[in-house]
């Protein structure tokens, strides 16, 4: 496991807003902040794992990795050059504050040159954002064009949530997995059947699978489909997202069993999504932990199982009984609901359930920081120090 | 503990045109004043149907309830009239659901859907009922009950919802509730929540509680007893302890090796990644179940016996039944079933269409992976 120093994917400031309708016969559209500066790294053969409760913004940020979902901010360095990735942050920083410039302008209403100013303002943002996609468009996915986008989804495949609905009815098992191949040309003819069956048997399916309909399998088998599906190009990256919840306790075990071992054969990142703590923990080397399209806490799985900081992670452990009737759990339950993120709470998103808060938490949004064991929190006053 | 709740045989059966769901095939089981019962087991394995049976809300046709003997607080609820049974569900025996936006009606307020229950149950006014809606829920912790009564289930969240159902389920304090799966749509926080709030209702009221689940974790937190049921029929029942420290039967091993406990090691001491201790194969189709013991072919330690009989339910120690040979040699006597006429039916269906194709017919002994939900 020594190629784990070198990142595969470096998400910077990643935002995504989704517009909903203000009430039901308004035609209004107020913007709901499903992720929201979201900054996070993958290691090469790592496994990253997302956890949070629904609706904060977990499933968002794996589809904009893979621009499922158009993001609206933030850039997915891909393999990325240091160099490259320095060059253009200068530019994105310069495009914030001729930005901020424009607003001024634009906001200082109707005064003489007014007009002059802010045309010229609009002409330097088109050219530092044209000069910024130039530069970018090979290594970050999210300004990549049509040809590039083509070559960078070789490396980064998807597994989803649902083994009923993920998989077309109408193909053989044979045709899904071989597609991807067959579109890049990987494989071809008696060469791409091999293929398939060397597959088939890695994620432990009968050879004769391979000329059936998807209704024929079970949840587990068509999960199992839906993997080779994904690992049939190969790829660096396999963005999972709640791989297992759908699927019943013990055939959940063997997903998770058929992931890791699969993660070895072909040095492959995972980036884990999933609601439940213990599954994630289990699978993944480091876990962030969201809640309302923020990463309040980042660190290995021990260190937060053993030594949680950030007063979410804390409550959320406290909340998820654990299967042995001896131990029972301390109960730091939380009080009411999460908040709506199309009206999130100001300062810390999180503070009117802490019970931790002090008074800057509902002004100043906290930032992730550092602290002195490694691990990375956004908190003003975590407990314990 | 007297018993309040004894279940004898409980068998229920779909008859669907040319096969039989053999869904609930011969369950026992009690439920003292008091006691929490888990019911644990995977999907398709005949917990839910179970509830459904004693509350008796199985869809008939196709399903029917075809033996067995519930008897609560010593009435059997299987031989009163429908009248009857109307006045027993929801005034001593209610139930929770698993989808609070399902099973919540969305054209009616939560205090009408409330006060529905008293009124039929009591002698109590329209107004009464209100106020005592509005009391129920302070009860389950909703803050202002008052505006809530008021409000429709599309204006509440998930676990208000949950909170709003087991208001229901509690309003004319029954001496049994069933719990199918009150926790599985909701977070994690707010499965806090509401597990905490169904304890300390426990506690006051002194309500029985069959709590059916598919989490383990769940399970070790909130009940008294464990009932484990796999393919119809319950592999092991035992006290929650013994459960968990001494599993006797294969799938209840199985079923507690395939989840991950939070913060286990994740390294082997050689180095190598640990694996989790998954049960392989799935479950078996509920038409065709084995003819031998139902968990033999996804059951490591199968013996030749396993194939051939079926095992009987034991008690092996105090207060611990296990149907597996490991632990005894007593074979299952399944008494006598009458299906009616519904099963003549399908049986005469069933021949025709062995005749059509006789051929296609054969192939599913082998262990070819069609088992469909």
């Amino acid at each position: 496991m020594s190629s784990k120093t070198e990142t595969l994917i470096d998400i910077r400031g990643l935002k995504k807003t989704f517009p909903v309708k203000a009430s039901v016969f308004s035609s209004k559209s107020i913007p709901l902040k499903a992720v929201d500066g979201v900054n996070v790294q993958i290691k090469k053969g790592e496994t990253l794992g997302l956890v949070g409760e629904s609706g904060c913004g977990k499933t968002t940020v794996g589809r904009c990795v893979l621009r499922l979902y158009e993001p609206d901010r933030g850039r997915v360095w891909l393999d990325p050059d240091p160099a490259v990735v320095a060059e253009v942050e200068q530019f994105d920083l310069e495009y914030e504050q001729l930005q901020s410039q424009l607003d001024d302008v634009i906001a200082s209403g109707r005064v003489r040159g007014a007009g002059q100013k802010t045309r010229e303002l609009r002409n330097q943002i088109r050219k530092n954002r044209n000069i910024a996609r130039r530069k970018a468009m090979q290594q970050d996915i999210l300004s990549m064009g049509r040809d590039q986008m083509h070559k960078m989804r070789r490396n980064v495949q998807m597994v989803f949530q649902d083994p009923w609905a993920s998989l077309n009815p109408q193909m053989v098992v044979s045709d899904i997995i071989g597609e991807g191949p067959h579109t890049y040309g990987t494989h071809k003819g008696a060469r791409l059947n091999k293929w398939v069956m060397e597959l088939l048997d890695k994620v432990g399916l009968p050879r004769n699978a391979a000329n059936r309909y998807p209704h024929e399998f079970s949840g587990g088998q068509r999960q199992r489909i839906g993997i080779a599906r994904a690992l049939a190009l190969t790829p660096k990256l396999i963005v999972c997202d709640e791989p297992v919840s759908a699927l019943d306790v013990s055939v959940q075990a063997q997903i998770v069993n058929l992931l890791i071992s699969l993660q070895d054969d072909f040095e492959l990142a995972y980036l884990f999504i999933a609601h439940d703590l213990s599954v994630v923990q289990y699978i993944s080397d480091r876990v962030a932990v969201m809640y309302l399209g923020k990463i309040v806490e980042l660190g290995t799985g021990e260190q937060l199982y053993n030594n949680p900081r950030h007063p979410y992670t804390i409550s959320l452990l406290g909340s998820i009984p654990v299967a042995d009737p001896e131990i029972k759990t301390q109960e730091r339950i939380l009080e009411g609901d999460v908040p709506s993120p199309v009206n999130p709470p100001k300062g810390c998103t999180f503070h009117p359930r802490c019970p931790n808060r002090i008074e800057s938490c509902s002004q100043i949004i906290p930032l992730l920081e550092k602290s002195r064991d490694g691990h990375v929190i956004a908190c003003h006053n975590p407990p314990n120090g | 503990m007297d018993n309040v709740l004894e279940v004898k045989d409980l068998a229920t059966y779909f008859f669907m045109h040319d096969y039989i769901i053999r869904a609930v095939d011969g369950v026992d089981f009690t439920l003292g004043r008091g006691e929490t019962l888990g019911i644990v087991g995977e999907s398709g394995c005949g917990k839910s149907i179970t509830s459904m049976s004693m509350m008796r809300l199985v869809p008939d046709p196709p399903g029917r309830i075809i033996s067995g003997e519930i008897s609560l607080k010593g009435r059997d609820i299987l031989k009163i009239s429908d009248d009857e049974m109307r006045k027993v569900r929801g005034n001593e025996i209610s139930m929770i659901f698993q989808e609070p936006m399902t099973s919540l009606n969305p054209v009616f307020t939560i205090g009408f859907q409330i006060s529905e229950v008293l009124r039929l149950h009591r002698d109590i006014g329209k107004q009464d009922a209100i106020t005592e809606a509005a009391r129920l829920l302070r009860m389950v912790g909703m803050s202002d009950p008052e505006e809530r009564v008021n409000e429709y289930p599309f204006q509440l969240s998930g676990g208000l919802r949950q909170r709003a159902m087991i208001a229901i389920a509690m309003a004319c304090e029954p001496t049994v509730m069933i719990a199918d799966e009150p926790t599985t749509a909701l977070d994690v926080t707010i499965q806090a929540q509401i597990l905490r709030l169904m304890r300390q209702l426990k506690e006051t009221k002194d309500t029985s509680i069959a709590f059916i689940t598919h989490d383990l974790a769940v399970i070790a937190s909130f009940t008294d007893r464990v009932m484990v049921m796999y393919a119809g029929v319950a592999v092991e029942t035992s006290t929650v302890h013994e459960i968990f420290k001494n599993p006797l039967h294969p799938y209840t091993q199985g079923l507690l090796g395939s989840v991950p406990v939070l913060g286990d090691r994740k390294v082997n001491a050689d180095g190598s990644r640990k694996l989790l201790n998954a049960i392989p194969g799935s479950l078996p189709d509920a038409r065709r179940f084995p003819r031998g013991c139902r968990f033999a072919p996804r059951c490591p330690k199968a013996m030749k016996k396993c194939w051939e009989a079926e095992p009987a339910t034991v008690e092996v120690a105090p207060g611990h039944q296990v149907r597996c040979f490991l632990h005894h040699d007593e074979v299952r006597v399944i008494s006598k079933r009458d299906l009616g006429a519904a099963g003549k039916r399908v049986l005469k269906n069933q021949q025709k269409n062995s005749g059509k194709k006789k051929s296609s017919a054969d192939g599913s002994k082998t262990d070819t992976p069609t088992a469909r939900n």
